[in-house]
């Protein structure tokens, strides 16, 4: 064959989306973060028991994102990321659930969702 | 036979159809076909989604609020079995889909008339912008030339004629 052979190797397939999407991988659904935000349940997810298997000992959690981390520095860079700050946004609004779903297909009529009063 | 009804489209699911997801707290979330699933699962939000019955209620292209919804619903009491209210229902539903189907009809066709006026407003609007393309801006010049040219003659005959008049006094 003339010419440089091909160096770069293209992935093919769609492995690594099947991994992401995996149920293994799910990670926490907006309504499920929702019942997190109450106060009862955000008291113990912020100060949790340290547990070495988890990063950062389970101590610095960002409750709507539900993620771990290492320190309380990475935590503060974390609160000024795009990803944080959108998923605030998305939390503004009540989730969507099983009932509304009944609700538009006709059973019952649809009330357009509520705004979220913050816990 | 129960038919379900999906949680991401909220189309109905028939028997033999759809998968099931039963999450860690054990709400089960039904879906009519994969299309559905795979959304769930890339944690699509349904009100955003253009082809859900969530998105078309929530944008107002569907009815969503009226008195006819609220008698198919789920009700989680039982009620205990008799005869002539199973037999008046029967023939209740009939009645009630029926007059379901007229409004959501009617809601529709008011929806599409206003889209309708728009486009009239749209058109006339247009029309007048570019009266220039329709009517050439020159039409009707040369006439009016010749008109002012006419009327110029006239009033130097007048004048001729004023002139006239009292050369002969």
């Amino acid at each position: 064959m003339p010419g440089p052979y091909k160096k770069k190797k293209h992935h093919t397939g769609d492995t690594f989306y099947k991994r992401k999407y995996n149920t293994k991988n799910r990670k926490k659904d907006l309504d499920e973060i929702e019942e997190d935000l109450n106060e009862k349940n955000s008291e113990k997810l912020v100060k949790q028991e340290y547990d070495p298997d988890k990063p950062g000992e389970g101590q610095f959690y960002c409750i709507y994102c539900a993620r771990y981390f290492i320190d309380e520095f990475t935590l503060n860079t974390h609160f000024k990321t795009k990803a944080h700050k959108k998923r605030l946004k998305n939390l503004e609004i009540e989730s969507y659930t099983i009932g509304e779903s009944e609700r538009a297909a006709g059973f019952g009529s649809y009330i357009l969702p509520k705004q979220r009063i913050d816990s | 036979m129960r038919i379900d009804t999906c949680y991401f489209c909220s189309s109905k699911m028939y028997p033999g159809h759809g998968m099931h997801f039963v999450r860690n707290d054990c709400k089960v979330f039904k879906f009519c076909r994969s299309k559905c699933m795979k959304a769930f699962k890339k944690k699509k939000n349904p009100r955003k989604v253009r082809w859900t019955k969530a998105y078309r209620k929530i944008v107002g292209k569907e009815l969503s609020v009226d008195p006819a919804f609220e008698f198919e619903k789920r009700r989680n009491t039982p009620i205990k079995y008799d005869r002539e209210f199973w037999q008046k229902s029967l023939e209740a539903i009939k009645r009630i889909e029926e007059i379901k189907n007229k409004r959501q009809e009617t809601f529709i066709m008011q929806r599409l008339r206003k889209g309708r006026e728009l486009e009239q407003k749209r058109d006339i609007h247009e029309v007048q912008r570019d009266m220039s393309l329709i009517k050439s801006p020159a039409t009707g010049l040369r006439e009016k030339l010749m008109l002012e040219q006419e009327v110029i003659e006239e009033i130097h005959e007048s004048d001729n004629e004023m002139e006239l008049i009292p050369e002969e006094n």
